[in-house]
């Protein structure tokens, strides 16, 4: 049971780049936490410079009360799950698993009885004298694990450990994980891209983006009530719907769509208008037309895109909507519809500074 | 591997019969230049010395086998009779297996160093290290002849031994592997509590054994091949090797290439031993 703190933490490069500015964050024992963002975001930089991999340049990382800047990662009592498993290709499964724990000096009955047990939880007990070659992706993805819960460290960290896995596996692992974690309790910082798998996993959630976290909370917080224009583009799946606007003073108004329910905007300023594919609905007064381009039929729901009749967005050209709606709901190609939505729970933003402003 | 068909059975769609053959043909010409010299000198070895020296080299074996090669057994020469086969074999063997066991060692701690470490300059070492390829030993002798010299080298095995090391082949062979290897191997290991010697020692040198014996056999020929730098290095007749040794025997006599066949059979014999470490390391597969 351990707390992780980062005090203005940063990353800069010899080159000049910096990766992370000036981050702080307080993790809670037991606590999951998830860095999601783009590729190139510093996620991955700040969770390694949590692992000691990478320098801290500055600011302070603390684990429990211990500052561990200046720590070796082998003594940080952090282990870390890395998306490529970095198994030693030579070593069984049990050597793989082992091999921290030598390191360290157990006694061969107490490394025996920890990978013995670690296997049995992650059911890989059957595996345990065949090398990584010889095992699946899955498989191997648990002896990663494994490696990492036979230490049983302070933190777990995990980098992208499910990017190399196909989808089906994926979800099983994900939900594996979490369950793993929440028997164990260990505090874990988990990174990754997919921004399904970091809304499943969370306890809370730090959307990173340009070497800062754009926001941090609960995964359904980031959902409903998005901070900035980034994270509500990068949180949600299908992704929000968003239309360039300007403000009158009565309306919000895109090309020929005018649209009502809005006070208290910043007039002469260029607005983002977000609206999530399902808060839109068939209504014959709506405010969109939407002619049809394509219908994705995902089982259960269908997400319809479409062009909106009207609206413009810089390029002149119409903007894409997607809606989102049920199985039964076919339309045409190339038919119109018209679209409702609920300005009460639309989202308006600054399209310069990406701030939200209602 | 165990796994993989036999290349010679593989089926190769949309290959004509006529181009099969005509790669079959190439093969058998390159079969017949590569073992034809070996099966000259196999063959005169059992001829008399005066066959060879009156109708060339043969084909064919003779009736001379057992004269030539106990000839050789007995052969003494130099100032002070120092020079014994026995003596030369030894020579050749300490110098090659030591040439071959440090270009191992070093080429193996120059790329695990290149590949694995942040250090400022790495790349300008890795080229300079490559740029030796274009400078083979024999291109800088006087150099190297007066640095040996000025370390005491002269007539010592380090002087034959030392100069053959700076091998770049083996550094970048290693190099290439290493570079195969997922970065994060080392970081995992970092964080298992593994510094940087323990790395080598549990994860690097286990999976490099293929390789470093590919490594080894072919440090081992050029260690053995030796001519010109001993003959320069070297003035006591205690360090001749055997590939010297022929020149004293006599090149054409019949007792000189049986002595050639002699110097040929423990090379073959090191690359009939590490055969498969050899070419599992040299295909992409291993």
């Amino acid at each position: 049971m351990s707390k992780v703190q980062l005090k203005n933490v940063t990353k800069t490069y010899p080159n000049g780049a910096e990766a992370v500015r000036g981050v702080d964050m307080e993790i809670q024992s037991g606590e999951l936490i998830v860095f999601v963002g783009p590729s190139g975001c510093g996620k991955s930089t700040l969770l390694r410079m949590v692992a000691g991999l990478e320098k801290i340049t500055g600011g302070e990382i603390h684990i429990d009360d211990r500052l561990i800047n200046d720590v070796s990662p082998a003594d940080r009592d952090v282990a870390m799950v890395f998306q490529n498993y970095a198994l030693y290709p030579h070593m069984t499964v049990r050597g793989n698993m082992s091999y921290g724990l030598k390191n360290r000096g157990m006694p061969k009955s107490e490394i025996d009885q920890r990978v013995t047990d670690a296997a049995k939880m992650l059911r890989i007990a059957d595996f345990l004298d065949r090398q990584p070659n010889q095992l699946s992706g899955g498989q191997r993805q648990r002896v990663a694990m494994g490696r990492a819960i036979v230490r049983e460290p302070k933190v777990f960290l995990f980098d992208e450990p499910l990017s190399n896995l196909d989808a089906k596996l994926r979800v099983q692992m994900r939900i594996e994980i979490k369950r793993l974690q929440r028997r164990m309790n260990v505090t874990s910082i988990y990174v990754t891209h997919d921004q399904t798998e970091a809304m499943t996993l969370a306890d809370r959630l730090a959307v990173v983006n340009d070497g800062k976290i754009e926001q941090m909370g609960a995964p359904i917080d980031l959902y409903n009530n998005p901070a900035t224009l980034f994270v509500a583009s990068f949180i949600g799946s299908p992704q929000i719907n968003l239309m360039p606007v300007t403000f009158d003073g009565q309306h919000i108004i895109s090309g020929d769509i005018k649209l009502g329910g809005f006070q208290n905007l910043p007039e002469s300023t260029e607005l983002m208008l977000g609206i999530r594919p399902d808060e839109l609905h068939l209504d014959d007064n709506g405010q969109f037309p939407m002619r049809v381009d394509i219908v994705e039929q995902h089982g259960s729901d269908n997400l319809i895109y479409g062009g909106i009749v009207g609206g413009m967005n810089n390029g002149d050209e119409e903007n894409e909507f997607c809606f989102k709606t049920d199985q039964n709901m076919l339309p045409e190609l190339d038919s119109s519809l018209t679209l409702g939505f609920n300005a009460e729970r639309a989202m308006v933003f600054n399209k310069e500074t990406g701030e939200r402003l209602r | 591997m165990a796994n993989q068909p036999d290349s010679g059975t593989i089926e190769r769609v949309g290959q004509s019969r006529a181009s099969v053959l005509l790669a079959h043909a190439v093969l058998l010409l390159g079969l017949i230049f590569m073992m034809g010299p070996i099966v000259i000198i196999i063959a005169s070895s059992t001829h008399l010395t005066a066959t060879l020296q009156l109708q060339g080299l043969q084909w064919m074996p003779g009736d001379q086998l057992i004269q030539n090669y106990s000839r050789i057994f007995s052969f003494e020469a130099g100032f002070t009779d120092q020079v014994t086969p026995q003596r030369m074999l030894a020579n050749s063997l300490i110098i090659a297996s030591s040439v071959a066991t440090l270009t191992t060692i070093l080429s193996l701690l120059t790329a695990y160093a290149i590949v694995f470490f942040r250090m400022p300059g790495k790349q300008v070492v890795f080229w300079f290290v490559m740029v030796t390829l274009l400078f083979p030993l024999e291109s800088r002798f006087v150099n190297t002849f007066g640095v040996a010299v000025s370390l005491g080298l002269i007539n010592t095995y380090a002087g034959i031994i030392l100069p053959a090391l700076a091998a770049a082949l083996g550094t970048f062979f290693f190099r290439q592997y290493f570079l195969t290897l997922p970065k994060e191997l080392i970081e995992a290991a970092t964080l298992d509590g593994a510094g940087p010697i323990r790395f080598l020692i549990d994860i690097i040198v286990p999976l490099s054994v293929s390789r470093a014996g590919a490594i080894f056999v072919i440090a081992f020929m050029i260690g053995w091949n030796q001519y010109l730098w001993p003959l320069m290095i070297s003035t006591d007749d205690s360090l001749y090797t055997l590939v010297r040794g022929i020149r004293l025997i006599g090149q054409e006599s019949g007792p000189g290439m049986a002595l050639v066949v002699i110097t040929m059979l423990p090379p073959f014999l090191l690359l009939l031993a590490f055969q498969r470490w050899f070419f599992n390391s040299l295909s992409a597969h291993s």
